[in-house]
């Protein structure tokens, strides 16, 4: 009880606050606030993260979107020396199109939520969130919801993922004495074990489509010697 | 009597409050000797660096005697007072020793009274805050400088497991199943600090120190992150706790000298782990932005880089703040590499059949003089190395060290492939 409500309490509070913060990304006039506002914004997704027991989804939140890819936003703002914006007067037609875009991302998301397993039934968004991602990442292995529930971690939400259906999940061999005495789950395991397996080709070409990139790029600032 | 035991025993028993308690305690302890670990590798610094340069360094500063006698009254004299007591005339060779070791004014320290008097001098400084920079990042900068490193701290483990009779204690703030990355992760925020400093300050070379600051933290972190992959394909774990155990049974990673790192196969395996040793132990230099890295505060070329506006307690948080996260730093490599708190050659499960607690302890000192090694071999780096151009550092960090690290990775993993 006392681990759900905190659980709830914390998750509106980030929730609100990485909403708040990206309004401000778009309201704010002066570039670095902005940035500023996205980091702030960013840090609270993986918060989020945290609290659903995703603690390696939420890290790599931080390092890759806070840690680095705003820093260099952050870095070229600064450098280019922009002031704070004049007041454009919006014409309706980027109104319009603005408006469409947004709708149809948002509606994307709702959809999305709505059709997760178990959306409708739950009281408490987060929790529905994580135990589909639970299904998603297991895939065809269905008996971890039959599984018996072991005390859940502090701060998780995943009451219907038990560490032991996931030691089991790990490795089948398992025994059943053994699999309960499983503790902790560790996401980094099942987050590989899905993109390596099920996921395997997609992530490979994702990989290139990185590479490729980051060879572009190399390409493009590469300086072209005179002789 | 009995009432409180109960009351104890209770509350105790309570898996929230066990866990609360517990871990507020570990917070606070795991503060206080970072704290204490900023303030000692000040001292260690200077004093390390006056060896090296064939100088005392700040031998003298000890606690005055006068502070402990009525505030301001020089009248009193203790030594005399001692010299009476045990009979020894004044001009005798004994009371000149005590003279010259300046036992008549203070309770000798080697010097130690020198960083807290060094904080209590900023303290008292003026404060000026420009009237040309932008306030808020100005203000907000130093913090977030100061702040990651402490945080980071959380995961780094100090000692192993206890067993109470309430529950398993893991000595380690928070034990996540994600330890080296959260340290990446938090002590990479503090690049926000060191590049708000430079913008908000709103003047020439603070500017060019946080553009300095910003990409070499972002380079090196790169390689960092990359070099410490041979190391986790070795663990099988990214839990710290579990690392360290790990290398309490089967040998240090880099001196496995017993139970599985007998084996000829982790001998080979010593040649990509050496190889991410140097890259990392380099890359933690950079990252804490000292000599031979400090291209963000070199005050040959920048005045004083990103905190030249900055006076009094904000430069101290600054100050602090790198010496923070050079005590992280050392923390992460002696947890990675060399062994955390495993005491080594079995001893660890001798002692800890013995008697939990006095494991724990003696592991919590162990770990605490790698540190004080480490640390060492940082301030002897600083001052034995002369500071790298701004191009070899960034040739260094893309050119060469990405370029090692990944092939590196392809090598630990033929040789885990071929040979286990």
């Amino acid at each position: 009880m006392f681990e759900t409500s905190l659980c709830q309490i914390l998750f509106y509070l980030l929730a609100a606050l990485a909403v708040l913060c990206a309004v401000g990304v778009v309201a704010y006039r002066n570039p670095v606030n902005s940035a500023m506002c996205m980091a702030v914004s960013f840090a609270m997704v993986a918060a989020i993260f945290f609290g659903m027991g995703a603690q390696f989804l939420g890290i790599v939140q931080l390092i890759v979107y806070a840690g680095a890819i705003l820093v260099l936003f952050l870095f070229v703002v600064m450098m280019l020396d922009i002031h704070d914006e004049g007041k454009s007067r919006g014409s309706s037609v980027h109104a319009t199109v603005g408006v469409l875009i947004a709708g149809f991302f948002a509606g994307l998301i709702i959809v999305t939520a709505w059709n997760l397993p178990g959306a409708t039934e739950a009281s408490c968004p987060a929790r529905n969130l994580c135990s589909s991602m639970g299904e998603l990442l297991i895939g065809d292995a269905r008996t971890v919801s039959e599984a018996p529930a072991t005390t859940p971690q502090y701060g998780s939400y995943l009451p219907e993922l038990s560490p032991a259906a996931a030691a089991r999940m790990e490795n089948p061999a398992i025994s059943e004495e053994e699999a309960a005495k499983a503790t902790s789950i560790s996401d980094v395991k099942l987050l590989g074990k899905c993109l390596y397996t099920h996921y395997n080709i997609p992530f490979v070409i994702l990989g290139f489509a990185l590479l490729s990139g980051t060879v572009g790029a190399v390409a493009l600032a590469r300086k072209i010697r005179k002789d | 009597m009995d009432a409180i035991i109960n009351w104890y025993n209770d509350l105790m028993s309570n898996e929230i409050w066990f866990y609360l308690i517990h871990t507020l305690l570990k917070l606070v302890l795991m503060f206080a000797v970072i704290l204490a670990f900023v303030v000692l590798s000040v001292w260690i610094e200077r004093r390390v660096a006056g060896w090296i340069q064939d100088r005392p360094g700040p031998n003298r500063a000890g606690l005055p005697l006068f502070l402990l006698q009525r505030f301001g009254s020089k009248e009193k004299q203790p030594l005399k007072e001692w010299l009476h007591f045990f009979g020894i005339p004044e001009t005798c060779w004994i009371a000149k020793l005590c003279t010259w070791l300046r036992l008549d004014r203070e309770i000798p320290c080697f010097g130690l009274i020198q960083p807290c008097l060094d904080g209590g001098k900023l303290f008292l400084k003026q404060e000026t805050t420009p009237s040309y920079v932008r306030k808020f990042y100005f203000i907000l900068a130093p913090m977030l400088v100061l702040g990651p490193p402490l945080v980071a701290a959380a995961v780094v483990p100090f000692a192993s497991e206890v067993n109470t009779c309430y529950g398993n204690i893991s000595m380690c703030v928070a034990n996540l199943e994600i330890g080296p990355l959260w340290i990446f992760a938090i002590s990479g925020l503090s690049v926000y600090g060191l590049t708000l400093a430079g913008w908000s300050s709103n003047s020439k070379y603070p500017f060019l120190g946080g553009l300095r600051a910003t990409a070499q933290l972002i380079s090196y972190e790169v390689a960092m992150g990359l070099s410490i992959i041979p190391l986790l394909m070795m663990f099988g774990t990214l839990n710290l706790q579990q690392i360290v155990q790990f290398q309490a049974d089967n040998g240090w990673t880099l001196l496995p000298l017993w139970g599985e790192g007998l084996s000829w196969q982790r001998w080979v395996m010593m040649l990509p782990l050496g190889i991410s040793f140097i890259i990392f132990v380099t890359c933690v230099f950079a990252e804490a932005n000292r000599t031979p890295f400090d291209m963000a505060e070199c005050e040959t070329d920048l005045v004083a880089g990103y905190h030249a506006e900055y006076s009094s307690m904000k430069f101290a948080s600054f100050f602090m703040g790198e010496y923070a996260a050079m005590v992280i730093g050392s923390a992460v490599v002696v947890t990675l590499f060399l062994g955390g708190w495993s005491i080594g050659f079995g001893a660890d499960a001798a002692l800890a059949a013995y008697c939990d607690w006095l494991a724990v302890l003696c592991q919590f000192l162990m770990f605490v003089v790698k540190l004080l090694a480490f640390i060492f071999f940082f301030v002897w780096v600083r001052w034995t190395l002369p500071r790298f151009r701004w191009d070899q550092v960034m040739k260094l960090g893309w050119l060469y060290f990405l370029e090692i690290t990944v092939a590196n990775i392809f090598l630990t993993a033929a040789v885990l492939y071929f040979i286990k």
